[in-house]
């Protein structure tokens, strides 16, 4: 009697342990997307790419319902790919792109290359405005409100998944 | 062709394990003879088959035949013949298939050595053994065949990552291998000793070498790659609580507690329960480990080609395993074993039981502190990293008493309360360690409360045991049981190198510019100058450095290597040794000595005993593989 | 002239001792950060560029007389407690702390029943 409980025990314990970890396997260890969602855009300066004596601020300086902040760089390759799905999108959002450590004549090569998706290019030469953002490995894309909340994070290229979410929450 | 032979042998292995599977279940089971010769037969012929895909694997990669993924992915021809080979198991499917071949080596040497042993427990034994090889090769054949091919066949390999080149790297796995995939066999060996009714105070006896030659192995395999990672990844440390190394470490905790179960087992008639779930726990652990270390759970320095899908596979045969064995055990545990009296306090069965708690503790916190952060991401959002100083701040005070144990624990008598046959030996030993710490403590300078203890409870093990060799056995050799000696003796000074160096270690950050000098109280490094030189596949910076320290001088010449395919930059150590400590430089990236160039500099103190104490803990597992026949007197 | 040599005492004498322990902070605060792009590295240890920006990131910081707390803080905002090797201690992770402590009890108390724990027998 008292073997059949200690049997059916282990069979709960060893469904329960294979359940955990296998839901441990299907969620990525790349947690870092949820850290800043629903947060406020830390604010950051940035100065124009084109012109040196232009600057804004984010979030403060958006109007719009959302908008798209990509940070990106000439050097990048899976920036490339997701350069067509930028370019798809920016007329329906606004697109602030930082420039992150790059050279600034290869990064107005690689737009005249493949097209300008943004409103407004700044630069991070350091690093250290991506940093302040929370990002880690370009490229990355935020998705954030007039309020400047940041709704939606993206680390990696924009694929065509990324890009239908996007547009729904942008409807 | 040299491929599809490899191909065609692992699948007729396979096969061959099924078949002696059927074979034994038909002939011995259904019709229950008690002849096994055709199973036996069947057994050795897939450990041949088996044994032959693994060579053609290994062949196919000396030579480069790129028809095949692994080959592909994982070498390339301008790497030296050496790491071609150690390419075959330096990824997942090769490693997988080495894996299996110990499963399988080691169910043959069972098979071929035990001649005084019960013929059934035997073949039931090689029966369990064979289940767990079909299962894995059935899961290697079809969701990691080590020879899959590719089309068209590349020109080139991809796998020339100069990081993998390193000759104590390549042999790691083989023996951590033979280490843990080893206790499959005495897990089989429990397995049938319950289901054929044989598991007694005999089965320790038997068991015991099964136990320990696995144990010796994956304590040389773990003290290699503590080796490895202070000589090669330039941090100056030896131990990370890295959770791929937690991986390794768990399943020796347990092994450990089950050798001295064991040893209990055989000596008075006890501990039946402990050894038998210990068996399966060790097994169990293996496995576990070898789930979290390919499946990609983990985030840790061992970047293995991590892919969650195989890990579902693993993860289902873990979990298949453990609950089988376990409702073996419980259906068919002996119910009269069960622990009838009470242990009698300070006897040597009681220290072991005391032992066994504390190992457990251990394991547990090294359980606690791998996973939860796997957990916590599944039932909450979060996620955390647990750091050294976790196991460190939970273990030290732990370790402490553990030293006080192991070495009052051997002259207890059995089934005795040997409180006061022994209270004046502990007395001297305590008196000695106290006079000897004192001493250490005003040499050095040194009297922090945790330094005091570490010393203190390392001493009084190594006295100790220099007192059982040497007054209580009189030195003869025929009494003194090496293998305790050695195991004991390294272990307590295991513990008292790790208080030293954890105390007395220098680590200098500095950046430094060419021909100029850094300072910090009493080690000054100069940057001398740098010289480069150019290679076959990279470019090498050399930078050398003059580095004082109180009156001696030495100069180190680390290096920082460009590598052209792939582009990588890997840097190269230098380390000197002054007596047991290490001299020990690495320098920052960077493409010239034009800019200053950053530098990590450490001082490690008494590094050198930490891998004299490995030496004997290993060498003491290896005394204990020789018996001699009339081992009763411990 | 007096100041002169005061600033020169200051520079040969105190300057290095403070520069010395501001370097041992930086390096422990180093030990404690993770490197995110790499595996398992602290930023102590790792070579990446990230490495260096997050450390002039830290520097700057340190610089503008930022506690290590408040450092700390600015990072687990942005990255998850994840950055950093020493747990915080939450309610999330108290039982990293409380399941070896029951163990320790619970095995206590085992031991306990298991021996005799009545006068203690000599032997012989």
């Amino acid at each position: 009697m008292k073997k059949n409980f200690k049997i059916i025990f282990l069979v709960l314990a060893a469904i329960l342990f294979f359940v955990t970890f296998y839901y441990a396997l299907k969620i990525n260890n790349k947690n870092n997307p949820k850290v800043m969602l629903n947060k406020v855009l830390p604010t950051i300066e940035l100065v124009s790419l084109e012109d040196k004596t232009t600057k804004i601020f984010l979030p403060m300086e958006n109007k719009d319902k959302y908008f798209l902040l990509n940070i990106w760089s000439s050097w990048c390759v899976p920036c490339r790919d997701e350069h067509q799905i930028l370019s798809k999108l920016k007329d329906k959002i606004k697109i602030y792109g930082i420039n992150y450590k790059d050279d600034p004549s290869n990064a107005v090569s690689f737009l005249n290359e493949l097209g300008n998706p943004f409103y407004f290019i700044g630069t991070d030469r350091n690093g250290s405005i991506s940093i302040e953002i929370g990002a880690y490995g370009i490229p990355e894309t935020y998705l954030v409100n007039s309020q400047g909340i940041i709704i939606f994070k993206h680390v990696g290229p924009i694929n065509n998944r990324v890009y239908s979410e996007i547009n729904k929450i942008i409807k | 062709m040299i491929s599809n032979l490899g191909l065609l042998f692992l699948v007729a292995g396979s096969l061959c394990t099924f078949f002696a599977i059927f074979i034994f279940i038909k002939d011995n089971i259904i019709q229950s003879s008690i002849v096994y010769k055709n199973f036996f037969v069947f057994y050795k012929i897939s450990f041949f088959l088996i044994f032959s895909a693994f060579v053609f694997l290994v062949i196919s990669f000396a030579i480069s035949d790129f028809s095949i993924i692994s080959v592909y992915e994982n070498s390339h021809t301008d790497k030296p013949l050496f790491y071609k080979i150690s390419a075959s198991w330096g990824n997942h499917e090769g490693s997988m298939l080495l894996f299996i071949l110990v499963i399988s080596f080691y169910g043959l040497l069972f098979l071929l050595s035990s001649k005084k042993i019960n013929i059934t427990l035997k073949a039931v034994t090689i029966f369990f053994q064979s289940i767990v090889q079909f299962i894995f090769l059935f899961f290697l054949i079809f969701t990691s065949n080590p020879f899959a091919k590719i089309y068209p066949i590349p020109v080139q390999g991809l796998g020339l990552n100069p990081i993998l080149q390193d000759p104590l790297l390549a042999i790691h796995p083989p023996f951590l291998y033979l280490g843990y995939v080893g206790f499959s066999l005495v897990f089989s060996l429990l397995l049938s000793a319950l289901v054929t009714n044989q598991y007694n105070h005999n089965w320790a006896s038997i068991s015991k070498k099964w136990v320990l030659l696995p144990w010796t192995f994956l304590t040389f395999g773990i003290s290699l790659g503590s080796f490895w990672a202070y000589y090669e990844l330039g941090w100056g440390g030896y131990w990370f609580w890295d959770p791929v190394e937690n991986a390794s470490l768990m399943p020796w905790i347990a092994a450990t507690a089950l050798i001295h179960s064991i040893l209990v087992m055989e000596k008075t008639r006890n501990f039946f329960s402990w050894t038998a779930i210990l068996t399966i726990l060790t097994f169990v652990l293996s496995l576990f480990g070898t789930f979290l270390v390919r499946s990609g759970v983990l985030n840790s320095v061992h970047a293995f080609a991590n892919d969650p899908e195989r890990g579902v596979y693993i993860l289902f045969i873990i979990s298949l395993i453990t609950l089988s064995s376990l409702i073996i055990y419980i259906l068919k545990f002996p119910i009269k074993l069960n622990n009838k009296g009470n242990f009698v306090l300070f006897s040597r069965e009681f220290s072991i039981l005391l032992n066994n708690y504390f190992l457990m503790f251990v394991l547990t916190v090294v359980m606690v502190g791998t996973t939860y952060p796997i957990l916590l991401s599944v039932f909450t959002s979060e996620s955390i990293s647990v750091g050294p100083q976790y196991y460190n701040t939970i273990l030290a005070p732990f370790v402490f008493i553990f030293l006080i144990l192991m070495a009052s624990g051997p002259l207890m008598n059995w089934n005795k309360n040997s409180f006061f046959s022994i209270k004046n030996k502990l007395f001297v030993f305590f008196v000695i360690s106290v006079a000897l710490t004192f001493l250490i403590s005003f040499f050095v300078k040194e009297d922090d409360s945790i330094f005091l203890l570490g010393i203190l409870c390392s001493l009084y093990l190594i006295i100790s045991v220099f007192y059982e060799m040497f007054f209580y056995k009189k030195f003869i050799f025929i009494k003194l049981n090496f293998p305790r000696i050695f195991s004991h003796l390294g272990f307590g000074l295991l513990i008292m190198a790790i208080t030293l160096n954890y105390f007395f270690s220098r680590e200098i950050t500095a950046k430094i510019y060419l021909g100029e000098n850094f300072s910090s109280q009493d080690i000054k490094i100069k940057f001398l100058n740098s010289t480069s030189r150019q290679e076959k596949n990279f470019q090498e910076l050399f930078g050398s450095y003059e580095i004082t320290k109180e009156n001696k001088v030495i100069i180190l010449n680390p290096s920082i290597r460009k590598y052209v395919q792939p582009q990588q930059f890997t840097s190269e150590t230098s380390i000197k040794n002054d007596w047991f400590s290490d001299f020990y430089i690495a320098m920052d990236y960077a493409s010239d000595a034009t800019t200053g160039i950053g530098i990590r500099f450490y001082y490690n103190y008494f590094v050198r005993l930490i891998w004299v104490a490995f030496a004997l803990i290993t060498i003491g597992g290896i005394f204990s593989l020789s018996i001699r026949k009339n081992e009763k007197k411990f | 002239m007096r100041s002169v040599s005061f600033v020169t005492l200051f520079f040969l004498f105190v300057f290095p001792q403070i520069c010395l322990s501001l370097i041992e902070r930086e390096v422990d605060m180093y030990k404690n950060i993770r490197c995110l792009v790499c595996q398992g590295q602290s930023l102590n240890d790792s070579n990446s560029d990230f490495a260096k920006d997050l450390k002039q990131v830290i520097k700057k910081k340190i610089l503008e007389k930022k506690t290590n707390k408040e450092i700390y803080e600015y990072l687990t905002d942005r990255y998850g407690d994840w950055i950093l090797f020493n747990p915080p201690l939450k309610k999330s992770t108290i039982l990293l702390w409380a399941i070896p402590g029951i163990f320790f009890l619970l095995g206590a108390i085992l031991l306990i029943k298991k021996t005799q724990l009545t006068t203690l027998n000599r032997d012989n």
